[in-house]
C-alpha cells in the first residue's frame, strides 16, 4: 500500500512536469475566448506555481519518511561539494554550458537510491542558487529536473541487477562496466532533457501571450516548430556540451566514485547486538 | 557517575573485539585522563560512554554501562545528550551551522527548548567558555583553538553532567591547545563538571587530572589491558610518559614530578658531576655539500609581506626544524620552495641548480614534499596503489627509481599493502602518504607538520625512519611545533617569526626561547640539555629500560661523532639561559 | 532590515506584476522601480556572504532584448508595417518582417529583464541564512541539510585547493577533462569522511529524535488527492474551456490541500527557533505597497483593465498609461522607501 501511494506521487508529480513541458504547445489551438486572456497570460505563472507544488509534494514524500542524521549529513556534504564544483574555477578546461552537477547527482542516485537521488539533485540546484545568487523563476523546473535525474538514477541499479540477473551474470563481484556505461547514456539523456525543460520558463514570457502570437492555421506542428527553432538558436549548443560533458563525467568518474560511494553505504546498515 | 561493568565492544565485521571486559567507576567531579597507544580502543571506550557505541557504529556489546543511572546501549545517544556532552577531534568537522551563537543553538533548537530558555543556556555556555566578544563572528573566522572551544560550548548547551572529549587538541597548535585545556580545567574545578578527556599531550593535562586512564590495547589480559589509577600510580607503569616523567622514575624522585615546577625542586638537588663531557650535535662538519639553497626569499600575499629576506640552508643528511608560531610563514616557505607558491624575490637552489620557476610536478620528482593534511593525498583503493599512482603521474611507472615494495617495507606497511588506506590509523596514514610523495627517491624530504596527531609511538617510528634517510644522504627539513622533536631530532634548528629568520642554530638554541624550550631544558635552565638521554648520559645514569633502544642508538652516533669548538659555544650560550619561570610556564596566555 | 518574507512577497509580487502588465510603459516604470529599489538597498549592508549576483540586470538586458527582438520579428510574420521580406525557401523565417513584430518581440524582452531584475535584488538583498529559515517547518531536515551545505562551503573550497595541491606535488599535472578523477574523488571521499564525523556530532547532540517518526499513510494518501486534484484542474483549465472556472478552482483546492499538509506536518516538528526576528512596521507597510501593486494589476478595474494589454498588432499605436496603475505599480516601491527613512531616523 505504502509502495502503491508513493509510486503514484512519484506519478502525479512526474506528470505535472511532463505536461508543464507540452503545455505550451497545446495552448494555442485552445484558446479562443477572448474572456480568457487574462489567465492565458499568468500561464507561465501558474505553470511555475504547479511545478513547485508537484516539487514540494515528492520532497514532502520523500523527506518525511524518518532520515538517519546519516544521511542528512551525507547529502549536506555531497550537496556542498557538487554546487562548489557548479561554481568554482576549477582551472580545469570545460567547455560552455557544461555543468559538473549531473554527474555527482546521477551517481549518487545509482548507488543511494530514489530518495537519496532525488533529495540530492533538487538541493544541490537550491543550494548552488543560494549561493551564486541564481534564485528565480527557473528554480522549480531546475530542482524538479535536477532531483528527477537523480531519482531515476536510483532505478538504473535495480533495473541493471535485473537484467544482469535475467542474462545469468549476477554474483556479488560483477563488473561495473555495463551499469556505468548505461549511466554514461543517461547522464547524456538528462543533460539534453535538462536544457529543454529549463527552458519553459521563460520560453512563454519570450513569446509572449499565446493568443496574441496564435493567428489562424497555426497549429500543433507550427508551435512545435517554434520552439525547435528556439531550442536551435538559444540552447542547444549548450545542452549538447551539457550532455556531452555529463556522459564524459560519467565515463571518466563512474567507477571510482561508485566504488568509494559504496564503501560509505554499508555503513548505514549494520545491526546492533547487545548480549545480556 | 559512570560504571563500566564487564564491557566488551566488538566492532561489526571485525573477530576482535575493540574493548574487552572493561571494568571501570567514574565519580563525579572527577576529572580522568585517557591514554594509550593509537588503535587501543580510546575513542571506542569514549564512545560506549554516551552510546555512539554501538548505535552509530553498530556491533556487538556484551557487559553494562550506566551513566547517572543511564543504560547508554538501551538509551542509545539521542537521549544520552542530555547528560553526556562530547567533543570532537577535529573543530571543523562538528559545526552545522556558521556562526557561534547559532551552533550553540543548534541542539537546543532540535531539542525544542523554548526560546526564552534557550537564551539563558546560550549565554551561560558563552561566558563559560569566555566566547561573548566572538558570538556573532562566523566560525569560518575563527582559529582552532576557538573552534574548539566553541564546540565544547554546544556540547555543554544541554547542561550535562558529564564531558567526553577525544583528543580534542590533535589537531591544534601548542598555543590554541593550551587555551581549551586551560577552559577544562576551569570547568572541571568551577563547576564540578565530570570530565573524561582522551589526549596524547600529557604534559599539560597531567596535573590537573585526577586519575589516569591507561588502555595498552592488549585485550588478552583478565583486566582487558586496562590500568586505573591516579596519576603518579599508573604512570609508574606505562612508559607513554613526558619527557619529566620519564627523567623522574629513572632519576627516582618521589612523589614522581608531575609539573615543571615540582621537577624543578628534584632538579636543583642534582649535581650536574661529570657533566662538562657535553654533548653535540652538530654532527657534520661545515664541510658538508649545501642540498637546498633559500636566499634572501621574499613572499607577498595580497600586498602583506609573509616572507622577508629568509634565508636558509639544508645540507645532506642533514634534519633542519623550521619552528615558529602560527602564521609565522613556516609553510608559506615549504610552498616557495617547491613552487606552490611564487616568491617575489629571492633564490631556491637545490644541489645548485635553480627550482624557481619550475612547474612543481618536475621539482617534486627531487623533493618529496608532505603537506599537513595527509589524507589529503590518499584516495587509491589499496596502499600500494597510492606509490604507483605517483609513479604514473611522473612517467616512472616502469622504471621505479626504488622498488615500491622495498619502499613500504621500510615503512613498516608491507603487512598492510592491499588496505584501503583511509582504513588505518593516523600515524599508518601519515606513513603511506609519505611513502606516495618518496617512492621518486628524492634527494630532499620537506615535511610540514608531520608529528600532528600522532602518539609517541607514532613519533618514534617516524624519527627513526628520517635517521634512515639521513644516514643515506637525502636533507629534510621539517616543520614542527613540536619542541620535544625538534630538540630530539633535529641537526639544526631554524625560527621564523613573522616571516623573518630570528635564528639559525644548533638545538641548542632552544634552551634560549622561553617558547619552545623542551621540558627537560626548563628543568636544568643553564645546561644545554634538551631531552631526557641528554641529562641522563650528563649525570651518568643508564638509559631506564622502557625508553626504547632507539635512543640508544641515537646517543652511540652522538659520541661517534667529533665536535669541535663545542664548549666556547656552550659557555656564551649560558648567559641567555637565566630565565623567569612564570615566562616558561605560560608564554602566551589565552587570548593574547 | 527588512524581514526575507517581505523581500519574497516583494519579488513575487513583481513576477506577477510584470508577467500581467503587458504594457512596455509599465514595464519600463517597473523596470526603474527595481532598479531603485535594488539600488537603494543592495548598497545598504554591501553584498551579503558569497560569490552571488553573477550576472547584472544591464547585461541581461543588452542580451534578452536584442535576442527577443529578433527572434520574434523573424518567426511570427504579422503586422502592416512590413521592413522588408526573406526569401521564400527558408522554413518558418521566410515572410514579411514586420516592426510590429520588432516591437512586440522587444516587449518580451522587456519583460524577461524586469523578472531578472527582481530576482536580482532579491537575491542581492536577503542574507543566505534569512533565504534559509524561509524553509518551511515540515522541511526541517532539508533545512539542516541546506544549513549544513552553506557551512561547508568554504571548507570544501579550501579542501579542494589542498587536494589540488597535494596531487601537483605528487607529479600530478592539469590537462583536461580527463584529470578530473584525481581531483573529484579525493574531494568526495574526504567529504564523505567529514559527513560522518558530523553525523556522529549531530548524533551526540541529541540530533534525531525528531525525525524517527514515520511518515503516516494518511499524509501521503492527502498528497495523492492534493496532486490529482491539482493535475485535474489543469487539465481542465486547459482543454476544457468552458469549464475554466471548475480548472481554477480545482487548482487552487489541490494546492491549498498540499500547502495544508505541510501546515500540518510542520505542526508534527518539535523544534524552536533560537534567532527569531521580530516583524516590524515597517514590514508591514512594505506588505502593503505590495498589496497595491497586486490590486492593481490583478483585480478587474474599470480603468486599468484595457490599458493593462498592449498588442502592436496589427498596426503600431502608442501604449496607454493609466495612472491609476502606475500608481500602484509605485507600490513595490516601498521597501526602498521603508529603508532611505530608517537611514533618514539614525
Amino acid at each position: 500500500m505504502r509502495r502503491i501511494v508513493s509510486g503514484m506521487i512519484y506519478g502525479l508529480s512526474g506528470a505535472v512536469g511532463v505536461l508543464a513541458f507540452l503545455y505550451p504547445f497545446f495552448v494555442p489551438a485552445t484558446a479562443e475566448t477572448a474572456r480568457w486572456v487574462a489567465h492565458g497570460q499568468n500561464a507561465p505563472l501558474i505553470t511555475a506555481a504547479l511545478v513547485g507544488l508537484a516539487v514540494l509534494a515528492l520532497t514532502i514524500e520523500l523527506q518525511g519518511q524518518a532520515i538517519s542524521a546519516k544521511m542528512v549529513a551525507m547529502l549536506g556534504v555531497l550537496i556542498s561539494i557538487t554546487s562548489v564544483l557548479r561554481f568554482i574555477e576549477v582551472a580545469i578546461p570545460m567547455p560552455g554550458g557544461f555543468s559538473p552537477v549531473f554527474a555527482p547527482v546521477i551517481l549518487a542516485g545509482y548507488v543511494f537510491g530514489s530518495r537519496f537521488g532525488f533529495l540530492m539533485g533538487a538541493f544541490t540546484l537550491l543550494v548552488s542558487g543560494l549561493i551564486t545568487g541564481g534564485v528565480g523563476p527557473w528554480l522549480p523546473y531546475q530542482m524538479f529536473t535536477a532531483g528527477w535525474a537523480g531519482l531515476t538514477a536510483g532505478w538504473i541499479s535495480g533495473g541493471m541487477e535485473w537484467l544482469v540477473h535475467l542474462m545469468g551474470r549476477s554474483g556479488p563481484h560483477r563488473s561495473l562496466r555495463p551499469d556505468i556505461a548505461v549511466l554514461c547514456v543517461f547522464g547524456f539523456v538528462w543533460g539534453l532533457l535538462y536544457g529543454a525543460i529549463i527552458n519553459v520558463w521563460f520560453w512563454p514570457f519570450a513569446m509572449g501571450p499565446a493568443e496574441q502570437t496564435w493567428s489562424p492555421g497555426i497549429g500543433l506542428g507550427e508551435t512545435l516548430a517554434r520552439y525547435g527553432t528556439f531550442y536551435l538558436v538559444t540552447s542547444l549548443e549548450w545542452d549538447m556540451a551539457r550532455a556531452v560533458g555529463n556522459g564524459a563525467l560519467i565515463l571518466l568518474l563512474g567507477a571510482p566514485v561508485v566504488r568509494a560511494l559504496t564503501r560509505f553505504r554499508r555503513r548505514f546498515h549494520f545491526e546492533v547486538h547487545a548480549d545480556a | 557517575m559512570i560504571h563500566l561493568d564487564h564491557l566488551t565492544y566488538t566492532y561489526p565485521g571485525s573477530s576482535e573485539p575493540a574493548l574487552s571486559n572493561v571494568t571501570l567507576d567514574i565519580a563525579e567531579g572527577e576529572f580522568v585522563l585517557v591514554v594509550g597507544p593509537s588503535g587501543a580502543g580510546k575513542s571506542t571506550l569514549l564512545r560506549c560512554i554516551n552510546g555512539l557505541a554501538p548505535h552509530f557504529t553498530g556491533g556487538t556489546v556484551r557487559g553494562r554501562i550506566s551513566v547517572a543511572g543511564h543504560d547508554s546501549v538501551v538509551e542509545g545517544p539521542q537521549s544520552l545528550s542530555r547528560i553526556v556532552g562530547f567533543v570532537f577531534q577535529d573543530p571543523e568537522a562538528q559545526f552545522v551551522l556558521d556562526r557561534v551563537e547559532d551552533e550553540i543553538a543548534f541542539a537546543l533548537e532540535n531539542g525544542a527548548v523554548p526560546p526564552a530558555e534557550m537564551r539563558v543556556r546560550v549565554e551561560e555556555v558563552l561566558h563559560l567558555l569566555d566566547l561573548a566578544p566572538l558570538r556573532d563572528r562566523p566560525l569560518e573566522t575563527l582559529s582552532g583553538g576557538e573552534k574548539q572551544r566553541v564546540a565544547i560550548a554546544a556540547a555543554l548547551a544541554f547542561r550535562p553532567r558529564v564531558l567526553v572529549l577525544d583528543e580534542p587538541t590533535s589537531q591544534l597548535d601548542p598555543q590554541s591547545a593550551e587555551d581549551v585545556l586551560n577552559a577544562l580545567t576551569r570547568l572541571n574545578t568551577d563547576l564540578g563538571l565530570t570530565i573524561v578527556l582522551a589526549e596524547h599531550r600529557l604534559e599539560r593535562v597531567l596535573p590537573h587530572a585526577d586519575r589516569l586512564v591507561y588502555l595498552s590495547g592488549e585485550i588478552s589480559g583478565e583486566d582487558g589491558g586496562v590500568l586505573s589509577g591516579p596519576p603518579r600510580q599508573v604512570l609508574r607503569q606505562i612508559d607513554l610518559t613526558p619527557p619529566l616523567v620519564t627523567l623522574g622514575k629513572a632519576l627516582g624522585w618521589e612523589p614522581l614530578p608531575l609539573t615543571v615546577k615540582e621537577g624543578r625542586a628534584f632538579a636543583r638537588r642534582v649535581e650536574p658531576g661529570a657533566a662538562e663531557q657535553s654533548l653535540c650535535r652538530s654532527r657534520l662538519g661545515d664541510g658538508a655539500d649545501p642540498l637546498l639553497c633559500v636566499e634572501r626569499l621574499s613572499f607577498a600575499y595580497n600586498g602583506a609581506s609573509t616572507l622577508s629576506d629568509v634565508s636558509l640552508t639544508v645540507r645532506a643528511g642533514e634534519l633542519v626544524a623550521l619552528m615558529g608560531r602560527n602564521g609565522s610563514g613556516k609553510t608559506t616557505l615549504l610552498k616557495c620552495i617547491v613552487g606552490l607558491l611564487r616568491p617575489c624575490q629571492g633564490e631556491v637552489t637545490l644541489a645548485g641548480k635553480p627550482l624557481i620557476g619550475q612547474e612543481t610536478a618536475r621539482i617534486c620528482r627531487q623533493v618529496g614534499y608532505l603537506p599537513q593534511e595527509p589524507d589529503d593525498l590518499l584516495f587509491a583503493d589499496t596502499v600500494a596503489e597510492e606509490l604507483s599512482v605517483t609513479l604514473r603521474y611522473h612517467g616512472l611507472e616502469d622504471q621505479p627509481p626504488l622498488p615500491p615494495t622495498q619502499l613500504l617495507e621500510r615503512l613498516g606497511l608491507e603487512g598492510v599493502m592491499a588496505v584501503y588506506p583511509r582504513d588505518l590509523s593516523v600515524g599508518q596514514r601519515q606513513r603511506v602518504a609519505l611513502g606516495a610523495v618518496t617512492v621518486t627517491h628524492p634527494r630532499l624530504l620537506v615535511l610540514d607538520e608531520p608529528t600532528r596527531g600522532l602518539d609517541y609511538h607514532a613519533k618514534q617510528a617516524l624519527v627513526r625512519l628520517l635517521r634512515e634517510w639521513q644516514a643515506e644522504g637525502a636533507g629534510v627539513l621539517l616543520v614542527t611545533h613540536d619542541v620535544e622533536l625538534a630538540a630530539q631530532a633535529a641537526d639544526r634548528v631554524v625560527i621564523l617569526s613573522q616571516g623573518e629568520v630570528i635564528a639559525k642554530d644548533a638545538p641548542e638554541v632552544l634552551t634560549v626561547s622561553p617558547l619552545f624550550a623542551p621540558q627537560v631544558a626548563r628543568l636544568f635552565p643553564g645546561q644545554e640539555w634538551l631531552v631526557v638521554e641528554d641529562a641522563l648520559s650528563a649525570l651518568g645514569k643508564a638509559i631506564p629500560d622502557d625508553e626504547n633502544i632507539e635512543v640508544r642508538a641515537r646517543l652511540s652516533r652522538h659520541q661517534g661523532i667529533g665536535c669541535p669548538g663545542s664548549a666556547a659555544d656552550s659557555s656564551s650560550r649560558r648567559i641567555i639561559a637565566d630565565r623567569s619561570t612564570s615566562a616558561a610556564q605560560d608564554p602566551n596566555p589565552p587570548g593574547a | 532590515m527588512l524581514d526575507a518574507r517581505v523581500w519574497l512577497v516583494w519579488v513575487l509580487t513583481t513576477l506577477v506584476a510584470a508577467s500581467s502588465a503587458r504594457n512596455p510603459l509599465y514595464t519600463v516604470l517597473l523596470v526603474l522601480v527595481t532598479t531603485v529599489v535594488g539600488m537603494v538597498c543592495a548598497s545598504d549592508d554591501g553584498p551579503v556572504g558569497g560569490p552571488r549576483a553573477i550576472l547584472s540586470p544591464l547585461r541581461f538586458a543588452t542580451i534578452a532584448l536584442p535576442l527577443s527582438a529578433l527572434f520574434n520579428a523573424l518567426t511570427v510574420h504579422v503586422g502592416d508595417t512590413v521592413l522588408f521580406r526573406l526569401p521564400g525557401w527558408l522554413p518558418l523565417l521566410s515572410g514579411p518582417v514586420t516592426l510590429e513584430a520588432f516591437v512586440f518581440g522587444a516587449q518580451n524582452g522587456l519583460v524577461l529583464t524586469v523578472i531578472f531584475a527582481g530576482f536580482a535584488v532579491f537575491n542581492q538583498v536577503t542574507p543566505l541564512r534569512d533565504l534559509v529559515s524561509l524553509t518551511p517547518r515540515a522541511f526541517h531536515e532539508a533545512g539542516v541539510i541546506i544549513s549544513i551545505a552553506l557551512t561547508f562551503v568554504p571548507q570544501t573550497i579550501r579542501s579542494l585547493n589542498r587536494i589540488r595541491q597535494a596531487q601537483a606535488v605528487r607529479g600530478y599535472r592539469m590537462r583536461g577533462l580527463r584529470d578530473w578523477p584525481p581531483i573529484v574523488v579525493p574531494l568526495l571521499i574526504s567529504g564523505l569522511e567529514r559527513s560522518m564525523g558530523l553525523a556522529e556530532a549531530m548524533v551526540a547532540r541529541g540530533y534525531g529524535a525528531i525525525s524517527d517518526q514515520v511518515q503516516s499513510l494518511r499524509t501521503s494518501a492527502g498528497l495523492v488527492v492534493g496532486l490529482l486534484t491539482l493535475l485535474g484542474g489543469w487539465l481542465t483549465f486547459l482543454f476544457r474551456p468552458a469549464w475554466r472556472e471548475v480548472g481554477v478552482g480545482l487548482m487552487i483546492g489541490g494546492g491549498a490541500l498540499i500547502v495544508a499538509i505541510l501546515w500540518l506536518a510542520g505542526r508534527a516538528v518539535r523544534h524552536t527557533v533560537y534567532r527569531s526576528r521580530r516583524w516590524t512596521v515597517r514590514d508591514t507597510l512594505a506588505i502593503v505597497g505590495c498589496g497595491l501593486t497586486l490590486a492593481a494589476v490583478v483585480l478587474p478595474s474599470p480603468l486599468g483593465r484595457g490599458t493593462l494589454y498592449y498588442s502592436p498588432y496589427p498596426r503600431l499605436t502608442l501604449p496607454v498609461f493609466d495612472p491609476l496603475v502606475g500608481l500602484g505599480l509605485l507600490g513595490l516601491l516601498m521597501p526602498a522607501v521603508m529603508i532611505t527613512d530608517k537611514r533618514g531616523n539614525k
